[in-house]
């Protein structure tokens, strides 16, 4: 299956890019994903205890099994305000 | 419970959120919070922040604090607005309105609110 991945704030400074696309196995989970982007981009794994996860627009645990077509967002904790 | 959310890159007017102040004859408390960019950030002078939103996610998210909110308080409306893009120091970049019948439940929820979207909008802020 193939996913979305959008970064905000200084994670797209840390990837390089806004976006990207992910290929993965059936049955995968947003730590699959995590892992399989660390290796992509090594400065992700410093953050790998901060980093937010959405997909679409709700906030989702890294046992999440994720569909194909799923749109994800990664980042650093929230600053509002 | 009237809600009102706007996430903008333009100036925060408000002389016009005052004047388009709407409530019913049984509040007793309406209150605003005014949240504005100081000049120092981690002890840096600085000229603005920039802030970022992933803007559908922060709608929704804006809408679950509003659901959540009204389950807990009997608030009769809610405003906010948040500027995104380039905000100079001494400008402000949030303005928040609640309207309940009595101050303890205003402050209370304006407070709780504002607390809230520091955990789980998702909008960042970057000094320059």
């Amino acid at each position: 299956m193939s996913v979305t991945v959008s970064f905000y704030s200084y994670f797209k400074d840390l990837t390089g890019c806004g976006s990207t696309t992910e290929s993965l196995p059936e049955g995968s989970t947003l730590n699959d994903l995590y892992q399989k982007l660390s290796v992509r981009f090594p400065k992700l794994v410093a953050m790998q205890k901060s980093t937010l996860m959405a997909v679409g627009v709700e906030y989702r645990e890294r046992g999440y099994a994720l569909q194909d077509g799923d749109e994800i967002s990664l980042f650093p904790p929230v600053q509002g305000g | 419970m009237h809600r009102e959310l706007t996430i903008t890159n333009a100036q925060i007017d408000e002389a016009a959120l005052l004047r388009s102040r709407e409530f019913s004859n049984g509040m007793g408390a309406v209150i605003y919070f005014l949240g504005v960019v100081r000049g120092s950030e981690e002890g840096a002078a600085i000229n603005a922040i920039e802030y970022e939103a992933f803007q559908r996610m922060a709608e929704h998210q804006f809408d679950l604090l509003f659901d959540e909110m009204e389950k807990r308080w009997p608030i009769e409306s809610v405003r906010l607005v948040h500027r995104i893009g380039t905000v100079k120091v001494n400008e402000p970049s949030l303005w928040v309105e609640v309207i309940a019948p009595h101050r303890g439940e205003a402050f209370a929820a304006c407070q709780w609110l504002i607390d809230e979207m520091k955990r789980v909008v998702p909008i960042w802020k970057k000094p320059v």
